[in-house]
């Protein structure tokens, strides 16, 4: 296990370094410049303006010294400076990605408490009412977009039932609970969506367990089915459920950009969306960057996870 | 500008704040004569639609209308309701008879938020500082082309010596205004800025919020003789989608939101007229169609130029873009000014009318019919893309073969670098100063009319060239109407509609109205005003 | 489950040495096409989600005979409109009849999809199949490239791609390719891995061995004994991602990174009605119910076929 752990990580070193240049290709070959952005309507066709500004983001140097000085100094954990904003990209990005994980966890976390048991029972009632009200219902998130099922979300609980905030976020560590209080309409936006698929997966992969040898001998041997159900089959099927949702949370990193702009909460997504509208050369590379390690070591750690409580998987 | 000599007191400056308060408790729907006095106290909630993208006030537009930033900032001169221009840190002025030299006293005993004077060498410092492209932002720094240099006189007295005669300098300074931040605390400028405005900085979460308290040692009084500004405490929260703005507003989660969509004014009005207020901003900006007249078919030196510019205005149904556009609200327009602007110059005709026919006549016996027409539009502002989508679909009706995109900011920049494309759905506002437009669009040597249009006529030259020159409004006024109907008959570009714009607050928000310059500078009504009522209704 | 994968029990009944490998490729194509609507209908849902698309694509077939109106003609007297028999849908902000655009919107987003699955397994399939087949050292440079691009976070690598190629001079149908090739190139990795995982169990079976045996160039095998065994899972895949595309496309169209209007288009037509969505809700309704059907119709589908290629699910 701590080879192959090992291993994995050393694997990683690759990774990152494609994933370096596949972002930096990308933001290169962006339509337009950051100057273009800048400068308003007029000035920035002054060709003065134009190179001062080229020389100050180091512009004006060939494309691999430019990368080479940006790996170099990501290398030394030194992100750069924001085109737009002039603060370090570290300030603009550790404030959102905090922002983006408390939405993507508790949403997923929400997934998971409406999946679980609604597909649980909905493999246990398989053919039922139930379960096919379970599985319209869970079709039926997958298939709203996004977009609309959070505006219609404002519209019916922040205008006609005015119980929760419509939009704004604060940080956990200002405000605890005013903050949860922000975030339940976003977290149930995600969440809904997420539980679909969740409940789907953990459906039939409850099935799929209550269908195998071992469930029919504990039933023979007189174990109550609540007990067979809960304490043996659940416990197994959820494996795939939380691998999933795992999976999820990396996906969801860059995913919320659609939410974070409706409900206006200042996630990481959010803040590259809006510096590839700028050109925010410093801002995308390393925002991409930074979630894109995330993304790997979430996908890792779930892997070795899935390992440790799945010990049939082989390693290798 | 009203009187010739050049010269506006104090006691004038102050008349204007009184009839701006006035205006603006009317707008809030109270009765003149019951206008209650305005108690200190409270902090404002204001919902806008962008967030700034940065601090330093003289790198980054501190845009009027969607940040509130903006209150921690201001500049020699402000605005009032009619547009003219009025003391805020200079107190009184003076324009040379040359119209080369203008001198500005300054009110004593203005400080910046960190207690150091604003005195002439700051003013200095800070005009230089936006002079220079290493810093300032390209609008603030055309306000001040005109510079040659900056001298300090004394602690009050800052002369500006000016390149070449002009008698728009004032307005200019007004024109995204040339904003005064504390010379000592230039190293502070990208993460806490120091300004002379009505409210301190606090704190910046960027597309979260803004937080300013309010500035003990503010230089202006209020129309009661207090000191202003009356509230505590100012907020400002980014909320970019329109629906959820406007939610925001109607679950009491913000008290002010800077605009909504054009969808919902009718509706909120109707229904929301007991609990909110609502207030349309006159004459914020004008959309406008600009064809392409640099090269390609339309140019000034094609040989049907200014014909096919003509069909192309022929195509264009003012009302079609008045009702679907911007659902009724504002008004088609023919000239640069709507006619709820002290500028609004009824005497433009319109020579080139709604005619379908005409353009496909027009097409027709040049042997175009069918000829390929890129339209393009900005991303950023929904009534510019809406525009160009209705745009494209009537010059399809008029003959021409249309395409329509929309692009974000630096490719559209790059377009028209390399001329690539033909009407470009656009607006122009916050043009305080009608110079603002006129030379820099329609003059052979504007910054915008060289980059994007490309007209060129020896007569508007000559116009705009002598209104810069006249102190007079009224003449000024008579020589822009002639620029206007030449650039109508030319179709140098189509003036299509004024973009209104309709803020909203809460019912308990009193002495507050935004105007052209936003919620912020000027003198009378805006957020500097304002302040709660908390007495139940 | 791959290694269960129904090809292989299709393959013994067509191995004659005398057929040329294009007659062999046909006749299992031919084979596995009766074999699946055998088992087609023993799934209800697949039955469904197959009528629904039937559906769908009869619709879009026959959109010219449909489409009543100029889809992009607009008629501000007419705007806003009820549902009438003039406009079974009504009409839109600008007097456009939004029956002819949900049609022609959906031909355009359907053939957007279809081409992007279909361009992402395409470059995807290959790669993975290579990768897989001969392991080692292609396999790990090759998926080390793979899983830098899946390291992309969310909807992020859409958005740099659609604006990146925004620029591109194209238009009309052209311009509709640019998503295709956003959403088919940031398919591929998925598509990619999927093949691989399946042709690395592939590749350790006899009847490549016996390929071997009879000659076979190494390459060959990989695409004429491999690559179609790999085909269920990635087409379950594809199916289940056809929706998937469809919503992507409407939020990129919410974030104004969709097609440029006027073209009928059901995410951005959706997303310009929620201007409108308290003081006209129906237009909304229809484009957003079009979405909702063809999500649905395709999850629904690929649901069904994972279950009946899966056999451990089989008796569902």
């Amino acid at each position: 296990m701590l080879i192959y752990t090992i291993n994995r990580l050393l694997q990683l070193i690759p990774v990152v370094l494609i994933l370096t240049v596949v972002v930096f290709g990308f933001v290169q070959a962006l339509p337009g410049d950051i100057i273009d952005s800048l400068g308003g309507q007029e000035a920035v066709e002054d060709p003065e303006v134009r190179a001062a500004l080229e020389k100050e983001f180091g512009l004006d140097k060939p494309i691999y010294v430019q990368y080479a000085r940006w790996v170099g100094k990501i290398a030394t954990g030194d992100f750069g400076k924001s085109l737009i904003t002039r603060r370090p990209v570290s300030v603009e990005l550790l404030e959102r990605i905090p922002a983006t994980i408390y939405l993507a966890l508790v949403g997923i976390g929400l997934s998971l408490v409406i999946a679980i048991p609604l597909g649980t029972i909905a493999a246990v009632r398989r053919n039922t009412k139930f379960d096919y009200g379970a599985q319209v219902t869970s079709l039926l998130g997958i298939s709203i977009p996004e977009f609309w099922f959070a505006i219609l979300c404002v519209l019916m609980f922040s205008l006609y039932f005015p119980i929760l905030p419509s939009s704004g976020y604060v940080a956990p560590t200002e405000d605890f609970a005013k903050s949860l209080w922000y975030l339940v309409l976003p977290a149930v936006a995600v969440g809904f969506r997420q539980a679909a698929f969740t409940t789907r997966l953990t459906r039939s992969s409850m099935l799929d367990e209550i269908s195998k040898e071992y469930v029919d001998t504990a039933r023979s041997l007189g174990l109550p089915e609540w007990k067979v159900i809960y304490k043996y089959t659940l416990r197994n099927a959820l494996i795939p459920t939380i691998t999933i949702s795992g999976l999820q949370l990396a996906a969801l990193l860059g995913g919320t950009v659609v939410l974070e702009t409706i409900f206006a909460w200042p996630g990481i997504g959010l803040t590259i969306y809006q510096a590839i509208q700028l050109r925010d050369y410093p801002v995308i590379q390393s925002g991409v960057l930074i979630l894109g390690v995330m993304v790997v070591a979430i996908n890792l750690m779930i892997d070795l996870l899935y390992r440790v409580l799945n010990p049939r998987v082989q390693l290798g | 500008m009203s009187g010739t000599d050049g010269r506006i007191g104090d006691t004038l400056g102050r008349r204007g704040l009184l009839s701006g308060v006035a205006a603006g408790v009317l707008a809030a729907g109270m009765p003149a004569q019951a206008a209650p006095m305005p108690k200190r106290g409270g902090t404002l909630r204001f919902g806008t639609r962008v967030d700034g993208s940065g601090l330093d006030p003289h790198r980054n537009l501190v845009y009027y209308v969607s940040d509130a930033r903006a209150a921690t900032t201001q500049g020699l001169l402000d605005l009032n309701q009619k547009m003219e221009v009025v003391p805020a840190v200079a107190q009184e002025w003076e324009i040379s008879k040359d119209l080369k030299k203008y001198t500005f006293r300054l009110r004593r005993g203005v400080e910046f938020h960190n207690g150091a004077s604003v005195d002439a060498a700051a003013v200095k410092w800070n005009y230089e500082r936006i002079m220079d492209p290493k810093f300032g932002h390209a609008f603030s720094r055309a306000s001040l082309e005109d510079i040659e240099r900056i001298e300090a006189d004394g602690k009050e007295v800052v002369h500006i010596h000016l390149k070449e005669p002009s008698a728009v300098f004032l307005g200019n300074l007004v024109y995204y205004p040339c904003n005064l931040m504390a010379p000592n605390s230039v190293g502070q400028a990208d993460t806490h800025p120091v300004g002379c405005g009505p409210f301190k900085f606090v704190s910046w979460k960027r597309y979260a919020k803004s937080e300013m308290v309010r500035f003990e040692n503010y230089f202006e009084m209020g129309a009661d003789g207090k000191a202003l500004p009356y509230l505590d405490a100012l907020e400002g929260y980014p909320k970019r989608e329109d629906k959820v703005r406007l939610t925001a507003l109607r679950s009491g989660e913000v008290d002010l939101i800077d605009n909504m969509a054009y969808s919902d004014v009718a509706a909120f009005k109707r229904d929301y007229a007991k609990q909110l207020t609502t207030w349309d901003v006159a004459q914020v900006g004008m959309a406008h169609l600009n064809i392409n007249a640099k090269s390609g078919p339309f140019a000034m030196d094609a040989p049907n130029g200014k014909l096919l510019r003509q069909a192309v205005a022929h195509a264009i149904d003012r009302t079609a873009i008045h009702e679907a556009v911007f659902n009724g609200l504002g008004e088609p327009l023919n000239t640069f000014y709507a006619s709820s602007s002290p500028w609004h110059m009824a005497g433009v005709k319109n020579a080139v009318t709604f005619d379908p026919e005409k353009s496909r006549f027009i097409l027709r016996k040049l042997n175009m019919m069918g000829m390929p027409i890129a339209v393009v539009a900005r991303e950023a502002f929904q009534y510019m893309r809406n525009s160009g989508e209705l745009v494209h679909s009537m010059l399809m009706e008029a003959g021409f073969k249309a395409s329509n995109e929309v692009f974000d900011e630096p490719v559209l920049r790059d377009k028209y670098r390399k001329n690539d494309w033909g009407i470009d759905s656009t607006a122009t506002s916050y043009r305080f100063e009608p110079d603002g437009w006129y030379s820099r669009w329609l003059h052979s040597d504007g910054a915008e009319g060289k980059l994007r249009l490309g007209f060129k006529n020896e007569k508007v030259d000559k116009l705009i060239e002598a209104a810069r020159l006249t102190l007079d409004r009224g003449k000024r006024m008579e020589m822009y109407t002639d620029v206007d109907n030449i650039v109508n008959d030319e179709a140098a570009l189509i003036y299509s509609h004024a973009v209104p714009l309709t803020g909203a607050g809460t019912k308990r928000l009193q002495g507050y109205a935004p105007a052209i310059a936003g919620p912020f500078t000027w003198a009378g009504g805006g957020v500097r005003t304002a302040w709660f009522d908390n007495t139940p209704a | 489950m791959m290694e269960q994968a129904p090809g292989t029990r299709q393959r013994v009944d067509v191995l004659r040495p005398d057929e040329t490998p294009l007659r062999v490729w046909l006749h299992r194509l031919r084979q596995s096409v009766v074999a699946g609507f055998r088992e087609l209908r023993r799934s209800r849902t697949s039955t469904i989600g197959a009528a629904m698309i039937t559906f769908l694509l009869l619709v879009c077939l026959f959109t010219p005979a449909l489409v009543t109106h100029d889809p992009i003609k607009t008629n501000y007297r007419e705007r806003l409109a009820p549902v009438s028999a003039e406009h079974y849908f009504g009409t839109d902000k600008f007097g456009r009849d939004i029956y002819s655009r949900v049609l022609v919107g959906g031909q355009r987003t359907i053939t957007i999809s279809v081409l992007a699955v279909a361009f992402g397994m395409v470059l995807g399939l290959p790669f993975g199949v290579i990768s897989g087949f001969y392991g080692k050292a292609v396999d790990a440079v090759a998926m080390r490239f793979v899983d830098g691009l899946l390291a992309f976070p969310g909807l992020l690598l859409y958005l740099l791609i659609v604006t990146l190629a925004r620029e591109w001079k194209l238009e009309g149908f052209w311009n509709d390719l640019i998503l295709v090739f956003a959403l088919g190139f940031a398919f591929a990795p998925q598509v990619a891995r999927l093949a691989r995982s399946t042709a690395l169990v592939e590749a350790r079976k006899e009847y490549v061995e016996a390929a071997r045996v009879m000659g076979e160039r190494n390459i060959m095998i990989a695409f004429t004994q491999i690559l179609p065994n790999c085909m269920s899972p990635i087409i379950v895949t594809g199916t289940v991602r056809l929706g998937f595309v469809i919503l992507i496309i409407a939020a990129l169209s919410f974030l104004g990174l969709g097609t440029s209007p006027p073209t009928p288009d059901w995410g951005a037509d959706l997303s310009a009605a929620r201007d409108h969505m308290e003081s006209h809700p129906m237009i909304a309704v229809f484009p957003g119910l079009a979405i909702c059907f063809s999500v649905l119709a395709f999850n629904l589908f690929g649901d069904g076929l994972r279950d009946l290629l899966d056999p451990r699910l089989a008796d569902r």
